[in-house]
């Protein structure tokens, strides 16, 4: 096969295949979620302090009390990384003509110079989180080895997209650049629901927690009981 | 215990989920794009092996209730509730599989309603729709007493006499009237199949497959649930059982297990019935002196052999050896060799007998086979579900409920934390479908898999040393139009005319046929060398850099723009030396694919000739017959034999269009 047509299998059937199996897997949580909410036997929904909860995830959205107490330098690369993560990827115009073709709706598109901008402060931001994963030592204990190659596994369709878009920087040829960019892409899909990166979806969850832990009297000997009772005795 | 059913429901859900896909395909884009099916082969997967084979292997409800309600056999008892959750299951996987297999599914219930009382299908489709509704009713007693709605119980079962014997009479009407259905074919089905007895092969194999199907499924429950009723107590080998164990009935007479004798009971009678069956087909073969084509050594002769020792010889063998019969796997093989050649049986009458007839082989697409597998492992899904929930076979479904496992803990050696995973079924299915309906999607999904028949376009042929008359007929498969070139620049205005048909030449040419780019018959090609482009550019412009075919993007997408064809600008904008603009400036826009050459030329003919049918005064202008003489002379002499070609012309015209004098030789 030529080049050309791996491009086409990587934006055809590989894209319909990753993509479905990220969305899926997604909703997979999703529906997990709510069922074990609403399912679990003595859960009482209405008991949950919703106002409480509601009140702290929306503080999240804008959170300069949470970053100013802790590492602000820190918090504040990471949320500005989720930015640039979410903004690029949707909003770039050539990703607009792919939401147009396939999915049949348009978007207001992020002009050039700022999509530019934001690719290149993404980049950065990732290159500072590895930086702090690598150097500080708190950061380092708590690493597992996922986690330095998911931060590369999400700089490297920035990188390649970049390129491919800025030619005259590239050293390689373009189709070959656009090839590992579907690829790197289509890789970061196929992870997404199965590792940490599926907090997409499950920060929600995590905001509705406190609904989680209203547990039983006994519950918690029952849950020492999954885990350790049969396997730990034998 | 471990669950020995959990593999086998992974599986099923797998084929499930991609029968799913298969049947939302197939009603997205129709049962031209998603099926091998032809006019040849009408009958395929779907009918044959859902409906035909799976309405037989379901006959159980009838036979068993036969032998329990009619002949008071009482010790068969305990096989009726299976019976019937078989025969609603079977009955249930055809409905389903024929909804998708008739050609406007929305259309299900038109012969409730519109009777055509002369055909066989019409009674067919009520039997089979009320025997449903029956097994149905059937199936409620078992629900209810979940439910513990004890007075419907109570009412349903004072009614289950009459109800079974509705279901008894509907089922022998309508396995007959399918195996009439084939009668049909008496100069198609091959002479190994065809006999006018077939609605009597049909209902006898049905009853003797039905038996064997029930002892199939009765065995494999136990060995997925519950094994000492048919496999008694398990023993080392060498180690003598327990004293108890001689106090089981049937003991004595070499059984070591409480259920054997009646399944071996059961298996004797399918047998019987099989060997009836055997005896009438050779009888049959006889009568019509078939006997050649079963010694012909052709592969039917050897299918057909293959087939009556499947469905009778090797299950009647297998349960007269006493050592056999009393052993749970020897006559579990037999019971699966019945069912397995009696639903090879319905695939021979209804798939493989006509291919000498229809001179192909018609195999399922894989569409076709998703759906038929899937729909049948859904309804095993469902047979579980009913199972283990309901007292069908027996009424452990409480205990098991309780001891369902819920977490898998494992330990985490990099945080030393253990971590407990809820597994429950909605976890386990979910996981499956999370993988399994994207693949399915992509593996079944017309436009990525239908290969295209690639029909090379030729161009047209000059009838003359001038060109003036043109043949056009671009895969040369004789539906051809004649074209008078000359009469037709003429008409239009001589030398200035070209561009009312023409639009562009290739790049350094005058002339390019049209088919140079429109080189495909049916299907749209792709002419634009993109990466001939980038690096030809590039040196053309004496660009330089780190790669220098990457800096000429901007020269024709824009710069700053989305690289895509819609920011590209057009051919004619760089090539307006060398490109030979016949048509608007703007036919040269769109050059990335061109259109397939059908598509073109009737495009190009059809558009003009539609506008000017008025201003000429001929309303038959814009049809078919006008440029494609041959064909529809072709057509025409088909219909009414010898006649001449020529006055044909003359009939469908009205008058002798340019060429005609050649067009006589051309079918």
């Amino acid at each position: 096969m030529s080049i050309e047509q791996w491009i086409d299998f990587a934006k055809g059937p590989l894209f319909a295949l990753t993509s479905m199996i990220m969305v899926l897997g997604l909703l997979r949580h999703i529906v997990i979620q709510v069922y074990e909410l609403v399912a679990g036997k003595g859960r009482r929904l209405s008991a949950a302090p919703w106002r409480k909860i509601l009140n702290e995830g929306l503080g999240w959205a804008i959170p300069i009390k949470q970053i100013m107490k802790g590492t602000p330098f820190f918090s504040s690369v990471s949320y500005l990384f989720h930015i640039g993560v979410i903004v690029v990827p949707v909003f770039l115009a050539d990703h607009i003509v792919l939401w147009e073709k396939t999915l049949g709706f348009s978007l207001p598109s992020l002009p050039s110079g700022w999509a530019d901008f934001l690719t290149i402060f993404t980049v950065a931001c990732v290159l500072v989180l590895l930086g702090f994963r690598l150097f500080g030592d708190r950061q380092r204990a708590m690493s597992r080895l996922t986690d330095y190659v998911l931060l590369l596994l999400i700089l490297l369709p920035f990188v390649t997209g970049f390129l491919a878009s800025h030619s005259g920087m590239n050293p390689f040829p373009w189709e070959t650049m656009m090839l590992v960019h579907l690829l790197s892409a289509e890789l970061l899909f196929l992870v997404i629901p199965f590792t940490k990166l599926a907090h997409i979806v499950l920060f929600v969850f995590d905001r509705l927690s406190a609904v989680h832990w209203q547990l039983r009297p006994g519950a918690g000997d029952k849950v020492a009981d999954a885990l350790f009772g049969k396997e730990a005795r034998v | 215990m471990t669950d020995r059913t959990r593999p086998i429901k992974d599986i099923f859900w797998i084929l499930a989920l991609c029968g799913l896909v298969a049947g939302i395909f197939r009603m997205w884009f129709g049962l031209g794009a998603t099926t091998n099916l032809t006019d040849a082969m009408p009958w395929g997967l779907w009918k044959v092996l859902n409906m035909v084979a799976g309405v037989a292997l379901s006959t159980s409800g009838f036979t068993v209730g036969f032998l329990v309600y009619v002949l008071r056999l009482e010790r068969f008892r305990p096989l009726m509730k299976p019976a019937i959750l078989i025969a609603f299951l079977g009955y249930g996987c055809s409905m389903t599989a024929l909804l998708f297999d008739i050609g406007l599914p929305h259309r299900f219930w038109h012969p409730i309603l519109m009777w055509n009382e002369h055909s066989f299908l019409f009674e067919v489709f009520w039997c089979v729709l009320l025997y449903f509704t029956i097994t149905f009713i059937e199936m409620l007693p078992n629900i209810f007493e979940r439910l513990r709605a004890e007075r419907l119980v109570r009412l349903l079962h004072a009614g289950t006499f009459g109800v079974v014997i509705v279901g008894i009479s509907l089922s022998s009407l309508h396995h007959s009237s399918l195996g009439s259905l084939f009668l049909v074919t008496p100069l198609r089905l091959h002479a190994l199949w065809y006999s006018s007895w077939l609605p009597w092969f049909f209902v006898l194999s049905a009853m003797g497959g039905g038996i064997m199907m029930i002892v199939l499924v009765r065995i494999l429950y136990a060995r997925w649930y519950d094994p000492e009723p048919v496999f008694g107590t398990q023993l080392e080998p060498g180690v003598p059982g327990p004293a108890d164990l001689l106090s089981l009935p049937g003991v004595s007479r070499g059984y070591t297990s409480r259920d054997m004798p009646m399944l071996a009971g059961l298996a004797s009678i399918g047998a019987g019935i099989m060997s009836c069956y055997a005896v009438l087909k050779v009888v049959d073969l006889v009568r019509l002196g078939s006997w050649n084509a079963l010694l012909a050594g052709t592969w039917e002769s050897w299918l057909y052999s293959a087939e009556l020792i499947l469905t009778a010889i090797l299950p009647i063998i297998l349960v007269a050896i006493p050592r056999t019969r009393r052993s749970p796997v020897g006559l579990g093989a037999a019971a699966l060799s019945g069912a397995f050649g009696l639903a090879l049986n319905r695939l021979d009458v209804g798939i493989f007998g006509y291919f000498r007839d229809a001179h192909t082989v018609y195999f399922p697409s894989l569409a076709e086979w998703a759906l038929g597998i899937g729909v049948i492992a859904a309804a095993g899904l469902v047979f579980f579900f009913i199972v283990e929930n309901t007292a069908v076979f027996d009424n452990n479904w409480r205990q098991r409920y309780l001891s369902r496992g819920v977490f898998h803990a494992t330990f985490d050696r990099w945080s030393h934390v253990w971590f407990a995973v809820l597994m429950s079924g909605v976890h386990r299915v979910t996981l499956l479908a999370v993988f399994v309906l994207p693949l399915a999607w992509v593996f079944l999904y017309p436009a990525y898999h239908n290969e295209k028949p690639i029909t090379v376009v030729q161009a047209s042929v000059g009838m003359d040393n001038m060109r003036a008359n043109l043949r056009i007929d671009g895969d040369r498969q004789g539906v051809l139009a004649e074209f008078a070139h000359a009469e037709h620049q003429q008409r239009l205005g001589g030398d200035s005319s070209c561009a009312a048909c023409h639009h562009v030449s290739l790049p350094g040419d005058r002339s390019t046929p049209c088919s140079r780019c429109h080189s495909d018959m049916i299907f749209a090609t792709k002419i634009f060398d993109h990466s001939f482009h980038t690096v030809a550019v590039a040196e053309k412009e004496h660009l330089a850099g780190l790669y220098p075919a990457n800096h000429s993007c901007a020269l024709c997408h824009g710069d700053g723009l989305p690289k895509t064809a819609s920011t590209v600008k057009t051919c004619y904008e760089c090539h307006r030396d060398d490109m030979w603009l016949v048509g608007r400036p703007d036919s040269a826009v769109s050059l990335m694919n061109a259109p397939s050459f059908r598509d073109a030329m009737h495009g190009t003919c059809i558009t003009c000739h539609t506008r000017e049918k008025e201003r000429v005064g001929r309303p038959q202008l814009d049809e078919c017959a006008t440029c494609h003489r041959s064909l529809t002379a072709r057509r025409l002499a088909t219909a009414s034999h010898a006649q001449d070609d020529n006055a044909l012309g003359a009939v469908a015209f009205g008058e002798r269009p340019v060429g005609a004098s050649d067009s006589g030789s051309s079918h």
